[in-house]
This record gives C-alpha cells, structure tokens and sequence, in this order.
C-alpha cells in the first residue's frame, strides 16, 4: 500500500513549524498495511505508531531529509488524515478543527458562555504542550558503546 | 433536627399527593426510589444518620479556619466536627442569613414561597466546637498562613478553607453603575434602588426574588388588560460568565409563562431568551429537550446575546449581539476561517429579567490565592489549591468547572473534608470530585426535570427515569425534599 506522507519543520528559535511543500510517498509493506488499516480511524494512535517506527524513520533519516539531521519535523498528513491543526491552529480556523480540539481537551460545559477568541486562547495553551510531544527528532544513530 | 419543620413539609406535600390521588409510597414507587429514598423526609433523615458507618475520627489537630459561612463553609465545618475528635475550627462570615436557602430563590419569584421560607439565620446552624467571627476578610495571606478582616483582626491558620461565595457584578451593565457588586446574601438596597420598579428584576438576592414577584405581577395584569394587541415583552438574559445554578434563567421564565397561562394573558405576552452562549444547556441532551419546551410554549430565543447595559429611561435592553462569517481561504489548513463579528442591539422590554455576571470578590481575585480569573485555582478533584497545599476551596468561588451549585457543593464537602483530614495527617489526598451537579429544571408549575450530569457532559441520572422528561414528582421533590435535605443533612455534614 502506498502512503503520502506531507511534514512540516519545526524552527526551535522562532518555536514555529514551516510547510514542506513536497509530498513524499512511501510503500507499507503487507504487515504495515495491516497495522496502518488498524490505527487509520483512531487519531493519534497512527502518528504515534509511525513516531515509534524504525522503519519509519530511517526512510526519514536516510530518504527524505538527509541533509537535515538534528532538526526536528511533525507529520502533517497521512494520506487524507491531517494532523495540520495541531502546529497551525489560529483562533480563527475552521469550525472542523475548532470543534476537534474543545472535544479532545474536553472545553465543553462552561465554554457555552465563553467567546470563541477565550476558547481558541485555551486550545492554543493545551496545544503548546501536544504540540511538543509530537515532534520528532532526527537524531544521528545511536552507536554501540564499544569501550 | 428541626423534626417539626419536616413533618409541616411533609403533611403540606401529602396534601399536594392526595390531590393527585397518590400516596407518598405510590410516589416514591412512581420516582424508583425506594428505601431510604429523600422523600421519605423526617423518617428518612434519622434512618440516614443511623445508616452512616460508625466514625473514626481523627486525633490531628490543627487550626482551620473556613472563609465564608454559606452553605458550603457551614456544612464543610459541621462535617469536619464529625470527623475530628479536637476541632479547632473557625468560620470567618459578616452576613447573619449566610445559610438562606438559595434554590428557594425561584420559587419566591413566581409567588410560590414566601420570602421567610427561604431565609435561615446562620448561628441555627453553628456546629458544636466552631467559633464564628461576623467579618469580612480583606485580606489573604497564604505565605504567612494569615488572613486580616475589615475590623481589623489578623488571624493566623494551619489550615484554610475559601468559601466566599461570589459576586453578582451590575456594575458592569452600562446604566445600572450605581448598582455595585452584590453578594445573594446581606444588604443589597443599593441594587435595589439601582435597579428600581420599573420592570427590571432578578431573582439572584433573596430581596431581588421577592422584588421579582411583584414585577412579574404588574406585568401580568398588563399583559392581562392589553387590548391594543401589542405583546408585553418579557425579556431573559444570561450572561457571558459563569453563573450559580445555569439553569436559573431558563426557570424564572418558565415561571413567568406559568403565571402568565394562570391569568390567561398568555397571548398577549411575548418571552424572549437572550443567551450569551450558543446553546441552551451544556449537555446535548438536555439542550435538545429544552429546545423542545421553548417551541412548545412559543418562547422565542437569540443566541450570542450579551447584556451590557440597560436604558431604564426608555426601557431598553442593550446586547452586544455576536455572530461569525466565513472568513478567507487558509491554504495551510485547506479551510476557510471563521471571523467573529459583534454588533450594539437594543432591544425594548416591559419586563426585564437580569442574570448578572458572576466574579470572585476583589480581596480573593487580587490575592495571592486567586487566579488570574479571580477564582480560587484548585485541582478540580482534591479541591487542593494548586500553590499552597493547606488551602482547600470549594462552592461557588472555586475554579472548578460546573461547581456552582447547590448539588455540586453536596459532593464536594465530602470530597473536601476527606483530602484536607489525609493532608493534615500526612497521607495522600483520596477522595477525587468528579464534577456531578445537579439542576432541578423548573419547566412549569408542577413540573421539573432533573438536569443531573457531570464532567463527562453526559446525563448522570440518579434515578431510574429518562432524565429529559419533566416531571411532577420531581417537583414535589423540588419543593418539598430538596430544602430539607439542604438544611438539616448537608448543615449537618451528614447528607
């Protein structure tokens, strides 16, 4: 199976993310696959797995930014799962990624009073912290201590 | 226990059964509640007290000082009596009638209590081995365990409860300055002359529910005599902040419409809802059921209304009227934003219902152990202040989602008492609150539907009943269980 994987690049001074424009296809393997078709509908679970993944990173590391060992990247989209609102939510984007978050960080009863600029001020704070345990290092291989 | 008091309210609610052809037990079977089921009353509160594990009290001794004797500083030191072998508790509250029964609040504005069946004098309710001092706190300091009163007294504690309350904050509202800040209980004549009696009330001080009453009347029978066939306009808002019992605003009008059918001046009147929200309830369930009582009574309803300020002279509420557009294409996040517009709406009333904004009192807000909200930052579950680790807060003034209810601090007491007895002996906080309130949902004379839910923002009933059906016997329940429950099991630390 062949999976389009879109990333973004996280600038550690600035603590900003920055589109890759490229799409980047990858083929799954037949186990892969299964794992993919098990994890596709549970949000997180699916980033997590491929944040998790040797095979995943090293075709990072070895494929697509070789060049660029040490920084740090988030997946942005997997095939037509977008995890692009947790590096680029505003207080103003869509009511799809809105809703999303008041759900996942549970800002539900006491917000029917609240403005939507007070909601979006606490999705960013909750978002501030998610958005840290997303990103993905790319570290140099770990050699063996030989001594 | 004021048994004489329960056995008045249970003979009056008897009367209201027996009129619907119904016992007590036919009702208690009708409600599923069986055993020691509230409506049991007198007999039930004393089988209550002797169904309750025999007490192992703790030996630790500490000064605790309660700051606020309402409903939730009296029950939390009655129950810490219960608990303690030596207790050293000190209550801090300026307002004799601190422990009125608020819920009654409603009742008193549609003409079903009197305003005397709601007001409790506070030293009725001073559990053995409390001191009370009648002052006001002005001052928190959580570094040097101190607080200081407005006499001037600096009063050292181990231990610290925030149980202030909040404030009803009028003066927000452009033309109701002079109005000030008010708490539910004490003197509030300065609101009321603000407010005056031309057709603005609210039922949020006991004086302001009796005073809503009368408004509601006057109305009424104008609405009775219109004969241009011009609608009486009946307005209700709710605000943009966090309120006492959310429910509150919904049930005065449902009240008004009440009396309104009563006098057959129904048609003649229009009952607008002006929420600040986009919702009618929090919880799904519960907005789609009353969704469905405002279309079958002919409420009308406009969402994202906020009052800012009244025009009495010319009797005119002003909103300030929210609404989104959709904004420009976002090509990071291949969707069109949301712009948030907001506009000035005046609208004329004849009657207007205020639901004032609700505020931490400035001496919390300002001080180290407020936040930057103003309320008391707790952990939602242990009710542990997040900075200091013996101050405890809960009711109304703490930051806690959904607590500002009755039914909530009926949980939170409990939850309260354990945590600060394990921290005051060293071990880890066990009792967790999580987050049950409760709002008996008036919807008509005689009918009420038990809104119970909790952080899960789902229904959580407590009986074998659909949640979003009104109910008679809820009513009864409304009116005759709840207030003894309140008085003599929660003040007692028992219920």
């Amino acid at each position: 199976m062949q999976v389009k994987f879109e990333f973004a690049i996280y600038d550690e001074t600035l603590d900003k993310f920055e589109l890759d424009d490229k799409v980047y296809l990858f083929e799954l393997d037949e186990e892969q696959t299964q794992t993919y078709n098990l994890l596709k509908d549970k949000d997180l679970h699916l980033y997590n797995w491929f944040k998790e993944s040797d095979f995943f990173l090293n075709w990072i590391k070895e494929e697509i930014y070789p060049d660029d060992i040490g920084k740090k990247i988030v997946l942005c989209d997997v095939n037509d799962i977008t995890f692009r609102g947790y590096y680029f939510f505003k207080v103003t984007s869509a009511d799809t990624f809105y809703e999303y978050f008041k759900k996942l960080f549970k800002i539900h009863h006491e917000t029917d009073w609240q403005d939507r600029e007070e909601v979006g001020e606490q999705i960013l704070e909750q978002l501030m912290v998610k958005r840290q345990e997303l990103i993905i290092e790319l570290k140099e291989e770990e050699k063996e201590n030989d001594a | 226990m004021d048994y004489k008091y329960l056995n008045n309210m249970l003979s009056e609610m008897d009367k209201d059964l027996s009129s619907k052809g119904m016992s007590r037990r036919d009702a208690m079977k009708l409600a599923g509640i069986s055993g020691a089921g509230l409506f049991m009353g007198a007999t039930d509160v004393s089988a209550m007290e002797k169904d309750q594990l025999p007490l192992k009290k703790s030996g630790v001794d500490a000064k605790i000082v309660i700051v606020g004797g309402g409903l939730a500083g009296m029950s939390t030191a009655a129950r810490l009596t219960l608990n303690l072998k030596n207790p050293n508790i000190t209550v801090i509250e300026p307002e004799k009638l601190s422990v009125s029964y608020q819920p009654g609040q409603t009742l008193v504005a549609a003409g079903i209590w009197d305003i005397d069946d709601i007001k409790y004098d506070r030293d009725d309710f001073v559990p053995t081995g409390t001191k009370v001092i009648e002052d006001r706190v002005i001052d928190f300091d959580p570094t040097n365990n101190q607080v200081t009163t407005a006499k001037g007294q600096v009063i050292d504690y181990d231990y610290l409860i925030v149980a202030t309350g909040l404030q009803l904050d009028f003066e927000r509202l452009e033309g109701l300055e002079e109005a000030g800040r008010a708490f539910s209980a004490g003197d509030n004549s300065r609101l009321h002359k603000a407010i005056g009696d031309d057709g603005i009330c609210s039922i949020y001080t006991a004086e302001g529910a009796e005073k809503t009453w009368e408004q509601m009347q006057k109305y009424i029978e104008k609405a009775k005599n219109a004969k241009d066939g011009k609608k009486v306009q009946f307005l209700f808002t709710h605000p943009s902040t966090p309120i006492k019992c959310g429910g509150a605003p919904k049930k005065i009008m449902y009240l008004a419409n009440a009396r309104l059918k009563e006098a057959g001046a129904r048609d003649n009147a229009e009952l607008t809802f002006y929420p600040n929200g986009g919702a009618m309830f929090g919880v799904p369930e519960y907005h789609d059921a009353i969704h469905g009582q405002f279309k079958r009574e002919g409420f009308k309803w406009h969402y994202r209304h906020n009052l800012v300020g009244v025009d009495k002279a010319r009797k005119v509420a002003i909103f300030d009227a929210k609404w989104q557009e959709k904004g420009p294409f976002d090509p990071i996040m291949k969707d069109f934003e949301v712009i948030s517009k907001h506009e000035r709406k005046e609208v004329p009333y004849d009657f207007l219902h205020i639901t004032p904004a609700a505020v931490a009192p400035r001496e919390v807000g300002e001080s180290d152990i407020g936040s930057a909200k103003g309320w008391v930052p707790v952990n939602k579950e242990t009710l542990q202040h997040v900075k200091f680790n013996n101050v405890f807060s809960l009711g109304d003034i703490a930051q806690v989602p959904m607590g500002k209810t009755g039914g909530s601090i009926r949980k939170q007491y409990k939850v309260l008492v354990d945590n600060l007895i394990a921290q005051m002996e060293g071990k880890k906080l066990p009792s967790k609150y999580a987050g049950y309130t409760v709002c008996p949902l008036i919807t008509d004379i005689g009918t009420v539907m038990l809104a119970e839910f909790d952080w899960t923002v789902k229904p959580t009933p407590s009986f074998p009943l659909d949640p979003t059906v009104e109910r008679w016997i809820f009513w009864l329940m409304k009116v005759y269980a709840l207030k003894p429950m309140t008085m003599y099991g929660m003040l007692a630390g028992k219920a």
